[in-house]
Formats: C-alpha cells, structure tokens, sequence
C-alpha cells in the first residue's frame, strides 16, 4: 500500500510539532497543591523555562518540594530526591 | 752231590718245573694281574684327576658367584645412593611444590575472605542504609501534614540558588 506523500509528510510535521511541545512543555510534580505565589516564585527562578503550557501534578510520593520535569531533564527539588542523594552519598562513603 | 743227598736229575727237574711254572705265573697271572693294577691305578688316577677337576671347577664356580655377588653388591650400592638422591630430589621438589600449594591456597582463601568480607559489608552497609531511609522517609511522611509540607516546599523554591544537576533521562 501506497501512503501519499504529501500526507505522510503532514504526518510527520505533524507528529515533530508535538514531539517538540512535549519536549518543551513544563511538568511540576508536588506533595501537595502549588499556590499562585509559589507558582510565579517558580517561574520566576526558572525563567529560562516556557512555562506556557505548563502542568502541575500531585504526587505524595515526593513528601516535600518539588521535581521539574522538561522533556528528557529532571530538576529534583524535592525530599525524596534529598533523601536519595544522601543514599548515593552514603553508598560511596567507604 | 749224591754225598749230601741231592739229585742232580730231580733238581734239573725242579728246577725245569720252576722255570716252567714261573713262566706260566709270570705269562698268565702275573701280568694280567698287573696289567689290571696299572689299569685301576689309572682309573683311579683319572678318577682322582677329574676329581681335581671337579673340585677346581667347583671353587672357581664359588669364586665367580662371589664376584659376581661383590659385583651386583657394588653396582647395587651405586643404584641405592642414585635413588637415594633421586629420592632426595623427588622430595625436595615435591616439597617445595606442596609449599607453593599450601601458600596458592592460603591466597586464595585470603582472598575469598576478603571478599566475603567485603560482600558481607556491603549488604550490611545496603540494609543499614536501605532502612535509615525507610524509616526516615516514613517519618517524614507521618510527621510532616499539609501546612508544613507547604512550609518546605516554600523555603526550597525560596532558597533555590539555580545551582542544583539536572538530570538527563
């Protein structure tokens, strides 16, 4: 079977466009509900981000702070995260 | 002669008799008799010769057997000392080879307990370290309710200097 080239080239553009907004696009994990001020103290020490079309998720597994998720990096402010790091920590301490 | 009683012809008798008769002993007895005296003296010469013979042939029989007995005794002697030394090389060897064995082990015994060791501290370090968290995350968990989890979540992006990693999935 045959694919249209123009429509498998729309397909593609397509899919890359959403590729590409996934790839930019902001996920805040957090314990609990972010307030507006948190949210703008946020976006405001993370300016270089594209906070446009952020999402905000609930998550108790992080118990406190939070983990920026864009794309493929992750910036983990959280105790979770914390709580790991000190376990790397420890694992290397000989 | 007739005087003192002798007859000249019965002594011419005789005397033809004796002649006669020791002719005959002489011929028929006496010579085959030494005839078979010289033979017995030979026989038993040649008897007696063998005899010698034998006797010699006996003693230089013995006399070899002796020499050949010195002889396997010497050549054992010699055999005896090279296998003792052989010996005494074979057991050097073998007991250096057994030291080298027993130090070969005695390494690798060490180190089998170096690593067990080493093993053993890692999975103790991993449980200690595995439960401290566990139960200081289940503290944090059970100790921390909504305001103060808000109150750290504040403070963190507050005093968030833009110095954290970020990590690449």
């Amino acid at each position: 079977m045959k694919i249209n080239p123009k429509l498998k080239q729309d397909l593609k553009s397509f899919l890359m466009e959403k590729i590409q907004k996934e790839q930019n696009r902001v996920l805040v994990l957090s314990a609990d509900k972010l307030d507006i001020d948190e949210r703008k103290l946020l976006e405001k020490k993370f300016s270089d981000l594209n906070w446009k079309d952020s999402v905000y998720q609930i998550d108790k597994s992080v118990i406190a702070g939070i983990i920026i998720k864009v794309g493929s990096k992750t910036i983990d402010l959280s105790l979770t995260g914390s709580l790991s790091k000190l376990s790397n920590t420890l694992y290397e301490i000989d | 002669m007739e005087n003192l009683g002798i007859d000249g012809k019965l002594l011419l008798a005789q005397m033809i008799n004796f002649v006669l008769f020791f002719i005959l002993v002489k011929q028929f007895i006496v010579k085959p008799f030494t005839s078979f005296l010289n033979q017995e003296r030979k026989n038993e010469e040649e008897k007696n010769r063998m005899l010698e013979k034998l006797k010699r042939s006996e003693e230089a029989g013995i006399e070899a057997e002796v020499k050949m007995k010195e002889k396997m005794k010497k050549e054992f002697d010699v055999l005896f000392v090279q296998a003792k030394k052989e010996a005494q090389g074979m057991k050097a060897d073998l007991i250096k080879q057994a030291e080298a064995d027993a130090l070969e082990i005695k390494a690798k015994n060490s180190k089998l307990l170096e690593e067990e060791k080493n093993l053993l501290y890692r999975e103790v370090k991993d449980k200690i370290i595995k439960t401290s968290l566990m139960i200081v995350e289940n503290t944090l968990k059970d100790s921390l309710d909504e305001s103060s989890r808000k109150k750290v979540t504040g403070a963190i992006i507050k005093n968030y200097q833009g110095r954290l990693k970020i990590y690449e999935n």
